[in-house]
C-alpha cells in the first residue's frame, strides 16, 4: 500500500512540474510573459537595482512578471551551464563575453538582440561598448557599465612618501615605488592568489607592447607568436625584479577579507592596486568603517617608450546582461530599458562604478571615477580583459604563467609557452 | 572494490577451517544454500532488496564512471551536445602536459610521506595510549579531534596561520626566532612539506584510531605469556603485538593511500583555484578542476577523471593483489569482534 501510494505522489509531482515547465515554455506567446532574471549580488544595493528595475518595468508592461534570483558569483558560471544543458536557461542573465559568450552562441543558447537594439539606446550606448558584446557584428548582450583598468592609489600614503603627481611613464612609476620603498610601506597590493589580478599586469604590458592588430590576431588563432608577447613578459619581469609587491602576495587573495589586496589598500596596508573600475566599491566594503576609501585616487596603466601600442590605449571589461534563445520578445524591451539614463544613473548608484550610458556618466562626482570616465571615452583603443577575450581554458593558463613567473618558477617564454600549450586542451 | 567484496565470500567455505575461533558458521552456510537452490520467493526477495541500492550505485557510480570515459573523447566546452570528437587525443595532451606530470609527482611524495610520517607516529602514539595510564580518554580525543573537523575549517585556519605576515611567522619574530621565518605556503621548496606537515596532523588521529582498536584485538594471554618467558616491553612490542597488528596497518596504509591520490580539498582551500601549481602543492584532482571545469574545458577534464580513476584503480588492484591478499581474510572478516 504505502510503496505505490508512494509511488502515485511522486508520479503526480514529476507530471505537475512537466506541466509547469511547459506552462513557462509557452509563456512568450500570450500578451503576457514571465522571465527569470540572474544576477551575481546576494545582498545589499545590487541587489535592490535588479529588484527595483523589475518592478517598474513590470509596472511600465502590465502582464510581464520578472523573476530576480541571486547567483552566487563563483557558482554562477556551472550554474548557468547545467541549466542551459537542460533546457532550463534563465530568460535574463549575466554575461561574462568573451570566449564564453562564444562558447554560448555556438551552442545556440544566446539570442541575437541586434535588431532589438532601440535607437533611443544606440543614442546613449556608445558603439564601442556594444561591439564589446558583439560577434561578428552581431549584438549578444546589453552594456550596462565600463570597467577598466587602471591603478588604483592612497593620496596619503603617496603623499607621506613625498610623490608629487602621479607618474604616467613607467620609470616614473618605478621612482614612486622606490620612494614609498624608503618609507616602509608596500608598494603595490597584489592578489596573486586569485591569478587573474597578477595577470592583469601582463595585459597591461602587451596593451602597450602589441598593436591591436596584434592581439586581435591571438583572439583568432589562440597563438601567441608575435614577439610583443615575449616582450610584455619580459617587461614584466623586469618590474617585478625591483620587488614592487606586498610581502607573500603569492598567497593573497584580490578580495577577501583584510589581507586581501583590496583590503591592503583600503587599511592604508599598501599604496596602490592595479584592478577595474570595480574596485572603489570593494575597497570600500573593506575599510574599518565600510565607507568608501575618502583619499583613494586613480591614474591609467603607465606608459612605456617602444611598445607598438597606441599610446593611451585603455584595458577593461563591459558588463552586460544577455538574452537566453528561448526568452519572449520582452526580454529585449528589458535590456533597452535597463540601459535607460534613468535606470543607469540608478545603477551607477548602486555599484559605485561607471556607467555605459553617456548621459548617465553626467550623473558621476567621486573625482577617481570622473578620472576612469574621462580616461575610457578618450581611449584610441579599448581591449576586454585577454583572459575574457581568449577564451577561459587559454585565459586561465595565461594568468597561472604570469604567477609562475612572479614567483620566479618560469619567464617570459614560459608564459607564451603555456599559453600556446592551453589551446590544445580545449 | 569488487575484489575486496568477492575474496570474503569466495573464501568463506574454508574460513571455518583456517580460523580456530569460528565454529558457527556452518548452520548459515546450509541455510543459505538451501534458500537459493529452493524458492523463487528468495529470489524476488533479493531482486526487490538489493534493487534499489543497485540502481542508485549504477546511476550514480558506474554511469558517470561510463560518462565521463565517453565525454574524454571528445572536444567539449560543456555547451550542448558534445560534437568534435577528437579520439584520444586529450589522453596525450594530458600526458605530454609537464603540469600534469608534475602533479603527479606531487601525488606520489604524498602518498609515500603520508605513510613514512604518519604511520610511525601513530603507532607510537597507539601503542602509548593501550597502556593503562591517567587522561588516557582525553588524549585520545586531543589526537582524534583534527580528523573530525571539517577540511575547510582546517584549511582556512591553517592558511591564515601560515601566511607570510600570519601568526607563526608574527610569534617566531616574537620571539626572536625571526630567522626561522619562511613564506610556509608560498615558497615552492617549503610549501609541499607544509601540507605534509598539515596533513598528518589532521589525519594521524585516524590511524592511531585504527591502531587502538587492532590493539584491542590482540590476546593479552600472548604478552602475558611472553613476559613470564622474560620478554621486555620493546621485544614484546615487536615480536608480538607489531605483527599481529600487520592486517590493521596494512589496511589503513591501503586507505591512507588511496585518499593521497585524491586529496582535493586541503590543497584547493589553501592555495586557491589558481597557484597550487606554482607552490609545487598541485594534485591530479586540483588539476583536473582547473583544466576542466574552471577552463571550461570539460571535454578535457573528464578525460583527467578518467586518468585519476585509472591510476587509483590500478594502485588499489595492485595493493590488494599484493600487499593485501594474504591477510584480507583475517584484517576485512576478522576485526570487527
Amino acid at each position: 500500500m504505502r510503496p505505490s501510494r508512494l509511488i502515485a505522489a511522486s508520479a503526480v509531482l514529476l507530471a505537475s512540474a512537466a506541466a509547469l515547465t511547459g506552462c513557462s515554455g509557452s509563456g512568450g506567446s500570450s500578451d503576457g510573459a514571465s522571465m527569470t532574471l540572474w544576477q551575481n549580488s546576494t545582498t545589499g544595493p545590487g541587489l535592490q537595482f535588479w529588484k527595483d528595475a523589475a518592478k517598474s518595468f513590470e509596472k511600465a508592461n502590465p502582464g510581464v512578471t520578472i523573476d530576480v534570483q541571486t547567483v552566487q558569483n563563483e557558482d554562477f558560471d556551472g550554474k548557468l551551464q547545467t541549466a542551459m544543458n537542460s533546457g532550463d536557461a534563465p530568460d535574463i542573465f549575466l554575461q561574462r563575453g568573451g570566449g564564453k559568450l562564444q562558447a554560448m552562441v555556438e551552442a545556440g543558447q544566446v539570442k541575437d538582440i541586434t535588431d532589438g537594439v532601440t535607437a533611443a539606446t544606440k543614442k546613449v550606448v556608445p558603439a564601442a561598448s556594444l561591439g564589446a558584446e558583439s560577434l561578428d557584428g552581431k549584438v549578444y548582450a546589453m552594456p550596462l557599465s565600463v570597467l577598466p583598468s587602471g591603478i588604483w592609489y592612497s593620496k596619503d600614503l603617496f603623499e607621506e612618501a613625498g610623490i608629487e603627481g602621479t607618474p604616467t611613464t613607467l620609470d616614473e612609476l618605478n621612482a614612486d615605488i622606490a620612494k614609498l620603498k624608503a618609507k616602509d610601506i608596500a608598494p603595490v597590493a597584489l592578489g596573486a592568489k586569485d591569478a587573474w589580478p597578477a595577470a592583469h599586469w601582463y595585459y597591461n604590458f602587451a596593451l602597450r607592447e602589441c598593436a591591436p592588430a596584434a592581439l586581435e590576431k591571438a583572439a583568432k588563432s589562440k597563438s601567441f607568436d608575435d614577439p610583443c608577447w615575449l616582450k610584455a613578459g619580459q617587461d614584466l619581469q623586469a618590474f617585478s625584479d625591483t620587488k614592487p609587491f606586498n610581502q607573500g602576495f603569492l598567497t593573497t587573495a584580490a578580495q577577501q577579507g583584510a589581507g586581501s589586496s583590496a583590503g591592503l589598500v583600503a587599511n592604508h596596508k599598501a599604496a596602490m592596486e592595479l584592478m577595474g573600475a570595480w574596485d572603489p566599491g570593494v575597497i570600500a566594503s573593506l575599510t574599518k568603517d565600510e565607507k568608501p576609501l575618502p583619499d583613494l585616487g586613480w591614474f591609467p596603466f603607465p606608459e612605456i617608450t617602444g611598445g607598438a601600442g597606441k599610446p593611451g590605449s585603455i584595458l577593461g571589461g563591459v558588463d552586460g546582461y544577455s538574452c537566453s534563445q528561448a526568452a519572449p520578445p520582452q526580454c529585449v524591451d528589458f535590456l533597452n530599458y535597463i540601459a535607460t539614463t534613468k535606470e543607469q544613473t540608478a545603477y551607477y548608484k548602486a555599484y559605485n562604478s561607471p556607467p555605459v550610458n553617456t548621459e548617465a556618466q553626467t550623473a558621476v562626482t567621486e573625482p577617481y571615477l570622473k578620472d576612469v570616465v574621462a580616461t575610457y571615452n578618450k581611449a584610441p583603443f579599448v581591449s576586454q580583459w585577454l583572459d575574457t577575450v581568449y577564451g577561459q581554458n587559454v585565459g586561465n593558463a595565461l594568468n597561472v604563467g604570469v604567477v609562475n613567473l612572479l614567483a620566479g618558477k618560469s619567464d617570459a617564454a614560459g608564459i607564451v609557452k603555456t599559453t600556446n600549450d592551453a589551446a590544445k586542451k580545449g | 572494490m569488487t575484489v575486496r567484496e568477492q575474496l570474503p565470500t569466495g573464501q568463506r567455505s574454508s574460513g571455518p577451517r583456517s580460523t580456530t575461533e569460528g565454529g558457527v558458521p556452518t548452520p548459515p552456510s546450509a541455510a543459505r544454500r538451501r534458500r537459493t537452490t529452493g524458492s523463487w520467493r528468495s529470489r524476488l526477495e533479493i531482486a526487490v532488496l538489493t534493487g534499489p541500492a543497485l540502481a542508485v550505485f549504477l546511476l550514480f557510480v558506474i554511469f558517470p564512471v561510463v560518462a565521463a570515459a565517453y565525454y574524454g573523447f571528445f572536444r567539449w566546452a560543456g555547451y550542448g551536445v558534445p560534437t568534435q570528437f577528437v579520439g584520444l587525443q586529450n589522453y596525450v595532451t594530458i600526458l605530454q602536459d609537464p603540469t600534469f606530470l608534475a602533479a603527479l609527482g606531487h601525488n606520489g611524495v604524498i602518498v609515500v610521506l603520508s605513510l613514512v610520517l604518519q604511520g610511525p607516529i601513530a603507532i607510537l602514539l597507539a601503542l602509548l595510549l593501550n597502556r593503562k595510564m591517567r587522561g588516557q580518554t582525553l588524549i585520545r580525543v586531543l589526537i582524534f579531534i583534527p580528523y573530525v573537523i571539517s577540511e575547510v575549517v582546517v584549511g582556512t585556519g591553517w592558511s591564515l596561520i601560515l601566511q607570510t605576515t600570519g601568526a607563526l611567522n608574527s610569534a617566531l619574530q616574537a620571539v626572536g626566532l625571526g630567522a626561522l621565518k619562511v613564506d610556509w605556503l608560498a615558497n615552492p621548496d617549503v610549501a609541499i612539506w607544509t601540507l605534509m606537515g598539515i596533513i598528518t596532523w589532521k589525519y594521524v588521529g585516524f590511524a592511531v584510531i585504527l591502531f587502538l582498536a587492532g590493539l584491542q584485538g590482540i590476546p593479552e594471554e600472548l604478552t602475558e605469556a611472553a613476559s613470564i618467558d622474560g620478554a621486555s616491553f620493546w621485544q614484546i612490542q615487536r615480536r608480538i603485538t607489531l605483527p599481529l597488528l600487520g592486517p590493521t596497518i596494512r589496511i589503513w596504509a591501503f586507505l591512507s593511500v588511496i585518499g593521497a591520490l585524491q586529496l582535493f580539498d586541503l590543497v584547493y582551500i589553501i592555495w586557491g583555484q589558481y597557484v597550487a601549481s606554482t607552490a609545487g602543492t598541485s594534485t591530479m584532482a586540483t588539476y583536473m578542476v582547473v583544466n576542466g571545469r574552471n577552463a571550461g574545458s570539460y571535454g578535457y577534464g573528464n578525460a583527467v577523471a578518467v586518468v585519476l580513476f585509472l591510476v587509483s584503480l590500478i594502485v588499489a588492484l595492485l595493493y590488494q593483489r599484493v600487499v593485501l591478499r594474504r591477510d584480507t581474510e583475517g584484517a576485512l572478516t576478522g576485526k570487527g569482534r
